[in-house]
């Protein structure tokens, strides 16, 4: 049966004709060339190389940014390529994220003009892959206190500490690196081949298995004075990637569901139980019936954050509350969904059990479920409840 | 020079065909696409215009929904669209040929590319029809095409192997399953099609006149539900299973 992709108030019909011609190609690459291999590539544990290369032929990496060869698409286009890549597999969404938003996008907008003619094309383009290196081993929902540190040796940079849970950080030629540098978080540049960095993979996850993960280390890791980001300082530079990377998952969460909700109905539609297709009893339409209603108003609210994202009208708690809520009612969507198919949903015969394992991670990286949560108690009470500090 | 490939707009091969009254149910029709062969003739297309130059020009005949086909083929590289709006549901094969014949011949095209046959009628006599009413040489079936001094050579599967046929302008091949993998569109592909204009034009603006149809549809109806499958188990069904294999499937 061919992928039906619920959309039961038409919200596509909002898109423009170039959004759903740039819809259309992502959804036949997924059909074509990411589902009758994603199975493989998870149980090998590795990203298909071919991926990349297609990707950048399509032309979607770092969608919404605007010259230095970047595709220049509307954030609406954005989230649509993020939520078809993600009906495949959210590890490869993950990496057009980290390309796009957490790579592409500090350089496009902190970087020097230099820079961006350097690294931007061949990034857009697939040739160079690109990381972002936030988290640590010790500081996940607070990088704020990370330990990674650059010194300022002269005629070069010299930085210590470690990253950790990097996505694309060993198949990465540049990677996006955030450390303190005389107390301020500054953003650096670091290619695979400097002295002093390896990025071993991690390896064991049981989840985004098709997603390569990996620590940074820096070890008197020397970077030439040219390779600092001069536009920003402080967490805002991270944060800022951070909040286009949410955005575009706000879309790529709708993705893992759509696929979970078209092999649950078609599954239940078939299998017969007590004589019956178990789609005609009422506790299983109860179920279909709730993944159609949170579908639905997940699509409402991507479409319309699109449209503040697209008019440069939004705040980063809009973000906040899209990106938990599409990832929580993916989640549990996926769960249910594997409920559905009985035994059946536990093999890769059927995407719902990878897309649940995939959700878990995407729940708890760019910023956990519950940290979201804090961020919209902050802006609701104005009181911040991260820490005890009541400042 | 100038190319032409025609393109018709079919029911998505994965698409729920329906039908009510005697008639295809063409408002169930969920997802519409290019004829599949169709595509093969527009990715050669493509390669002869990148090879030897000139403009290629897409032309299709057909409701106001077909339009989107002609963007699409823009995104991929074609240079410029013409449309010929018209409710194709009721006409023959004819009307149709001598539409797409002055089609042609409003664009100035002498190398035509079509598929060898629509996905949805399966008919095959388009390209054949509108390359006698253009007095162009047709090579059917055909799996690749280039170019050869002046003219064109076209590679075609006959039952004792490949055959290569050469012709010169004009021309018109129709096209089998190509040997060549098809193009997909990219962004930069996609943002040009937004810039170029499809010309839509009428039968008459075309000087055509379509007269009364030859044909007369009767009836469409869906094809018999397949019979249900049949278990056998144990050793002694072997003969049964034997027999039918070979009286009723006819595959031993
Ligand atoms: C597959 C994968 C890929 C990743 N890719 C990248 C990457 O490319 N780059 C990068 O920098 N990072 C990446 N990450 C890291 C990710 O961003 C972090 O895992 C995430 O920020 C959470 O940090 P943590 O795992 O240390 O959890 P912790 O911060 O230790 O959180 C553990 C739990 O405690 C809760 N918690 C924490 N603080 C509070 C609080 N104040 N109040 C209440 N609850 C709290 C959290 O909500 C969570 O439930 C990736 C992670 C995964 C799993």
């Amino acid at each position: 049966m061919p992928f039906e992709a619920l959309d039961f108030y038409d919200v596509d019909s909002l898109l423009t004709d170039e959004e759903r011609m740039v819809r259309d190609m992502v959804r036949d690459f997924v059909d074509n060339e990411v589902l009758p291999k994603i199975e493989h590539a998870c149980r090998d544990g590795v990203f298909p190389d071919e991926w990349r290369v297609t990707l950048g032929e399509m032309g979607v990496l770092g969608a919404p940014l605007k010259g230095y060869g970047c595709p220049g698409l509307s954030y609406a286009a954005y989230g649509v390529i993020c939520r078809e890549l993600e009906r495949g597999d959210s590890g490869l969404r993950s990496f057009a994220s980290v390309q796009g938003s957490l790579a592409m996008y500090p350089i496009w907008d902190f970087g020097s003009e230099e820079q961006k003619n350097h690294y931007l094309p061949k990034m857009a383009s697939g040739e160079w892959i690109g990381c972002f290196g936030l988290t640590e081993p010790d500081y996940g929902s607070n990088p704020g206190d990370m330990i990674t540190r650059a010194e300022d040796m002269g005629d070069h940079y010299l930085l210590n500490g470690a990253k950790m849970w990097i996505t694309n950080g060993s198949i990465a030629k540049v990677a996006v690196v955030w450390a303190k540098l005389d107390g301020v978080i500054r953003g650096f540049i670091v290619e695979d081949e400097d002295e002093g960095f390896s990025a071993p993979e991690m390896k064991g996850k049981h989840s985004l298995k098709a997603s390569v993960t990996s620590e940074l280390v820096f070890q008197d890791c020397k970077i030439p004075k040219d390779r600092i980001l001069p536009g920003v300082k402080g967490l805002r530079g991270p944060f800022s990637c951070l909040n286009n990377a949410r955005y575009g998952i706000s879309w790529g969460a709708i993705g893992a569901a759509q696929a979970c909700f078209d092999s649950a109905k078609e599954y239940s539609l078939s299998r017969i139980q007590f004589d019956h297709p178990i789609a005609s009893y009422q506790l299983v339409q109860n179920k279909l019936s709730w993944m159609l209603r949170e579908i639905t108003k997940a699509q409402l609210l991507a479409y319309h954050l699109s449209q503040k994202k697209d008019a440069g009208d939004w705040i980063p708690e809009h973000i906040s509350l899209a990106k938990m809520n599409n990832v929580d009612i993916a989640l549990e969507i996926a769960r249910v969904a594997r409920d559905i198919h009985g035994a059946n949903g536990i093999l890769d015969e059927y995407p719902v059990m990878r897309h649940m394992a995939n959700l878990e991670s995407v729940k708890t990286y760019e910023g956990t479920h519950d940290i979201h949560n804090l961020i919209l108690g902050r802006y609701i009470t104005g009181i911040q409840s991260f820490t005890r500090d009541l400042s | 020079m100038t190319i032409a490939v025609l393109l018709k707009q079919v029911p998505d091969t994965t698409a729920k065909i329906a039908v009510s009254g005697g008639r295809v149910d063409q408002s169930s029709v969920a997802k519409w696409s290019t004829s599949p062969y169709d595509e093969y003739a527009l990715e050669y297309a493509l390669q002869l215009k990148e090879a030897g130059g000139g403009d290629l020009v897409a032309i299709t005949c057909g409701p106001a929904r077909s339009s989107k086909m002609l963007t699409d083929a823009a995104a991929v590289g074609v240079d410029s669209m013409l449309h010929v709006v018209a409710d194709t549901s009721e006409m023959d094969s004819t009307q149709i040929q001598s539409i797409l014949a002055a089609a042609i011949k409003h664009c100035g095209a002498e190398i035509i590319l079509c598929g060898k046959q629509a996905a949805d009628t399966n008919s095959g006599s388009t390209g054949p029809g509108v390359a006698s009413l253009l007095g162009a040489s047709c090579v059917g079936m055909v799996s690749e095409v280039g170019i050869e001094g002046d003219g064109f050579i076209a590679q075609r599967g006959i039952s004792s192997g490949d055959e290569r046929v050469v012709v010169s302008k004009p021309c018109l091949f129709t096209f089998d399953k190509g040997l060549t993998e098809l193009r997909r569109p990219n962004v930069k592909g996609i943002m040009m099609a937004k810039k170029k204009v499809i010309e839509s034009v009428s039968a008459g603006d075309l000087g055509v006149d379509l007269g009364e149809s030859g044909v007369k549809i009767n009836s469409h109806a869906p094809p018999p539900e397949k019979p249900p499958g049949q278990k056998f188990e144990g050793a002694e069904s072997v003969p049964t299973v034997v027999a039918k294999l070979r009286e009723e499937a006819n595959v031993i």
